[in-house]
């Protein structure tokens, strides 16, 4: 267990050092922020001074060293355009990215798992029916409409809820509905197929004999069964979710990473481009490395490597 | 299982909980209004773009400004006087507070003049000043800036200059300043919820026109349909950057609607003689003649926006009144590609990015396709786009969708950067046309600059060297409460803002 954790955790180094490395350069390729940051019509010496103010004017190489120099003391770097460290913008947005994903998590979750189930479980329910079209109609509808569409009925129409922003309790319902239709679809499909596969089994077929009703077989050995898959979905759906949802932040105004990456990208802000990806390549080795471990859990009959 | 199934019950009364709050987003103290992002920075000296404009403007006072009628007018200098071609005398406003309560002081105007200026402080504005040689403080509230040449268009690139507090900027550091900014204007800074929202409350002390809110809200929305969504759901009171499309929506909801100003933002189709195929004066003038910019602005631009044949509009200084551009006439267009022959078959690139109307872009494409030519767009990212704009002409794309703005409205801001052969803008490399651009720039006469600017337009008209299409317009959504007119300058100047009762 401890060897293979070790392994798993050199490997998450080079992985994340290889991130960095990768997207400094990569970033750099495109030029760099100066010609976005001047007034139309600057003259090329006061281009000049900005460039060389910010250090572009430097060697690659050079600014790569610092950069790595001030990563090893967990310096993120200050914002180029905002002038603000990049610590403090990402820490700004994080708990926005988090709220909103647990929110769609929850509801993904918890409407998309039980659904999968009953269609697995009762295949020619007319509820089931509905549930494979819900399920084709969430992994297929573009969020940009689904989610114009929540604000005209919900904030526009009705009034009900705000349409944008994050300063009441109630902005994160819509964004959150938006954000989980996909996972929420995903989930469903998955579940009903994980169950389907174990209803076939012959071990179902013996506790039915045995006399033990559907109900019980379905939540004390199926389910437990056809977790494996869920799992390792919900894994990366969290992943997903955590590394910001670029447009359904765009068209709730939620001020998550995903709305910062892109407009850091639009406008060359490097260091928070740097530090998002980062981030984002942390989360999904960490989840992906828990949702390991958690299979032993749920499955006794996986055994991790180097384990006893 | 049973502890899943008390978070997802906690989950669902969480939910509910929320849904029953009392749904009130609008308030009549306070301003709420959508911009397309949040400011980058609220130091007015280490930013140029309109987000972080439209929210410090309110807290700083600049020495000068403009009324609504685009005149430029007296702000922190009551009064200004030319001693010598080029020295200006300022007199400056006495009696004025910073929010934190010090005065501001002639002190503090030359201050902002040296911090802008200074290369090692890397203003993004430093070109708009680089022309100051020096600021001084005089005898009696007076401020004389001195430049290295005669510069009439000085006063233009003042009214964007912000007075910062000396001994406040100091004591806090640049990158303390410009997430709590102090300055003199008629709204104070209250918070900033990264992200979110930036907050003003009025300032009861100003020594000028007082804002009719107590308070004003800005917020980042960056979706434009989600803008209009807040307008119309009430949640908002003004938005930005909205296209005719949108604004026809607004015209058709109830309480709402779209206002509008002729900016001094000139578009424009750039053509590059230095290319081979276009260093032939005959296929630049074909494209000249294939463009109906009357089309562009009736049929696409809902007409907002103004058509102009002079590479300027009148909201500037140096506009000349009754000048025509290259007429449309797509068969005189033809007969000259076809005079020219093999040459004109070449493949033109055309280059344009996201943040400009595609459907302009597209308009022009097909309207020089008509007329036998072969144009290929380049759709990249501004900042790669910037990038191809500038530099050795014979790099640069064949043609590129440009809308021109100086923020300064003088003739200067526009030609000079793009058709001087110094300017990293330019296409264009001609002794005789510098002569005359650099005669405009330092004549203080303004009967003969504009003198000078026409010959500037004659010589781009005959040359071919830009198409000049239309003057834009900018659009904004209203509540119908709110009394306002947008100016030229794209400022959202709240204290000239209040509820129409």
């Amino acid at each position: 267990m401890s060897a293979f954790l070790i392994r798993r955790l050199l490997q998450a180094a080079v992985s994340l050092l290889g991130v960095t490395a990768m997207i400094f350069f990569l970033q750099r390729l495109t030029g760099d922020p100066v010609l976005l940051m001047v007034p139309e019509g600057a003259t090329q010496e006061a281009i000049d001074a900005l460039r060389s103010q910010l250090g572009f004017d430097r060697p690659v190489m050079a600014q790569f060293a610092d950069y790595m120099a001030g990563l090893a003391q967990l310096d993120f770097g200050q914002s180029i355009v905002q002038n603000v460290p990049v610590v403090d913008i990402v820490g700004s947005r994080l708990p926005f990215t988090i709220r909103l994903a647990m929110a769609a998590l929850v509801l993904a979750l918890g409407v998309g798992v039980p659904l999968g189930v009953f269609m697995a479980v009762r295949r020619d329910h007319p509820v089931s029916r509905i549930g494979m079209g819900f399920v084709l109609a969430g992994q297929s509808l573009p969020t940009f409409w689904s989610g114009i569409l929540l604000i005209l009925v919900f904030a526009v129409w009705l009034g009900w809820l705000p349409a944008s922003g994050a300063r009441q309790a109630a902005s994160v319902i819509l964004p959150a509905i938006c954000l989980s239709l996909l996972s929420m679809a995903t989930f469903a499909r998955v579940a009903r197929t994980a169950v389907l596969d174990e209803l076939s089994k012959p071990y179902v077929r013996a506790a039915r004999a045995k006399g033990l009703p559907m109900a019980r077989v379905v939540t004390r050995h199926v389910l437990r069964n056809g977790a494996i898959p869920v799992i390792s979905i919900a894994a990366l759906e969290i992943a997903n979710l955590l590394s910001g949802a670029v447009i359904v932040e765009t068209v709730f105004a939620w001020p998550g990473l995903g709305q910062l990456t892109m407009q850091s990208i639009a406008a060359r802000d490097f260091p928070i481009v740097q530090a998002v990806v980062l981030l984002g390549a942390f989360v999904s080795i960490f989840l992906n490395l828990t949702a390991d471990l958690l299979y032993s859990a749920v499955d006794p009959r996986i055994r991790l490597e180097g384990g006893k | 299982m049973k502890r899943l199934h008390c978070t997802l019950l906690a989950a669902a009364l969480a939910a509910t909980t929320a849904l029953t709050a009392p749904a009130v987003w609008a308030d009549a103290n306070r301003l709420a209004i959508d911009l397309v992002n949040e400011p980058t920075s609220l130091d007015p000296h280490l930013q140029w773009n309109p987000d972080s404009y439209y929210v410090y403007r309110n807290i700083f006072d600049n020495l000068l400004t403009r009324d609504d009628a685009g005149q430029i007018v007296p702000q922190i200098a009551t009064a200004w006087e030319q001693v010598s071609p080029t020295e200006i005398v300022f007199t400056i406003r006495e009696g004025v507070k910073f929010h934190d309560g010090s005065a501001l002081t002639p002190e503090d105007v030359v201050y902002s003049v040296q911090r802008i200026t200074n290369k090692d402080f890397g203003s993004p504005q430093l070109s708009q000043f680089a022309t100051i040689a020096s600021a001084e403080v005089l005898e009696g509230n007076k401020v004389k800036l001195t430049t290295k040449a005669p510069y009439p268009a000085l006063m233009g690139q003042l009214v964007k200059l912000s007075i910062v507090p000396k001994a406040v900027v100091d004591a806090m550091g640049k990158e303390a300043f410009n997430q709590a900014p102090v300055g003199s204007g008629p709204y104070k800074f209250d918070g900033w919820d990264r992200g979110v929202e930036v907050r003003l409350t009025r300032n009861d002390d100003y020594w000028g026109q007082k804002g009719s809110f107590p308070a004003a809200v800005f917020r980042a929305v960056p979706d434009a349909s989600t803008r209009v969504a807040n307008l119309v759901s009430g949640a908002s009171d003004l938005v930005v950057t909205m296209d005719p499309d949108l604004a026809m929506q607004l015209e058709a909801a109830d309480g709402v609607g779209p206002r509008s100003a002729l900016t001094e933002r000139v578009a424009y189709l750039a053509v590059n003689g230095a290319k081979p195929g276009l260093d032939d004066l005959r296929l630049r003038q074909a494209i000249a003649h294939a463009i109906d910019r009357d089309l562009i602005v009736e049929g696409l631009l809902g007409g907002f926006d103004k058509p102009v044949g002079q590479l300027l509009t009148p909201a500037h200084i140096g506009w000349v009144e009754g000048f025509e551009g290259v007429p449309y006439d797509p068969d005189k267009a033809r007969a000259l590609i076809a005079e020219v022959g093999e040459p004109a078959k070449r493949k033109l690139s055309f280059a344009t990015a996201p943040v400009f109307d595609q459907r302009i872009v597209q308009a022009l494409q097909q309207m020089l396709t008509d007329v036998g030519l072969n144009v290929e767009i380049e759709l990249t990212d501004m900042a790669t786009y910037l990038k191809k704009v500038q530099g050795d002409p014979a790099q640069s794309p064949d043609m590129s969708f440009g809308r021109w703005s100086c923020a300064c409205q003088d003739a200067d801001g526009v030609v000079y950067p793009l058709l001087h052969s110094s300017s990293s803008w330019s296409r264009v490399r001609n002794v005789e046309l510098d002569k005359v651009l650099e005669s405009a720039r330092g004549e203080l006469d303004p009967a003969k600059r504009v003198a000078d600017y026409r010959k500037v337009q004659e010589w781009i008209r005959d040359n071919v060297s830009q198409v000049p299409l239309y003057q834009a317009a900018i659009i904004y959504g209203a509540s119908d409460n709110l009394k306002w007119q947008p100016t030229p300058n794209e400022s959202l100047f709240i204290n000239r803002m209040s509820w129409s009762e």
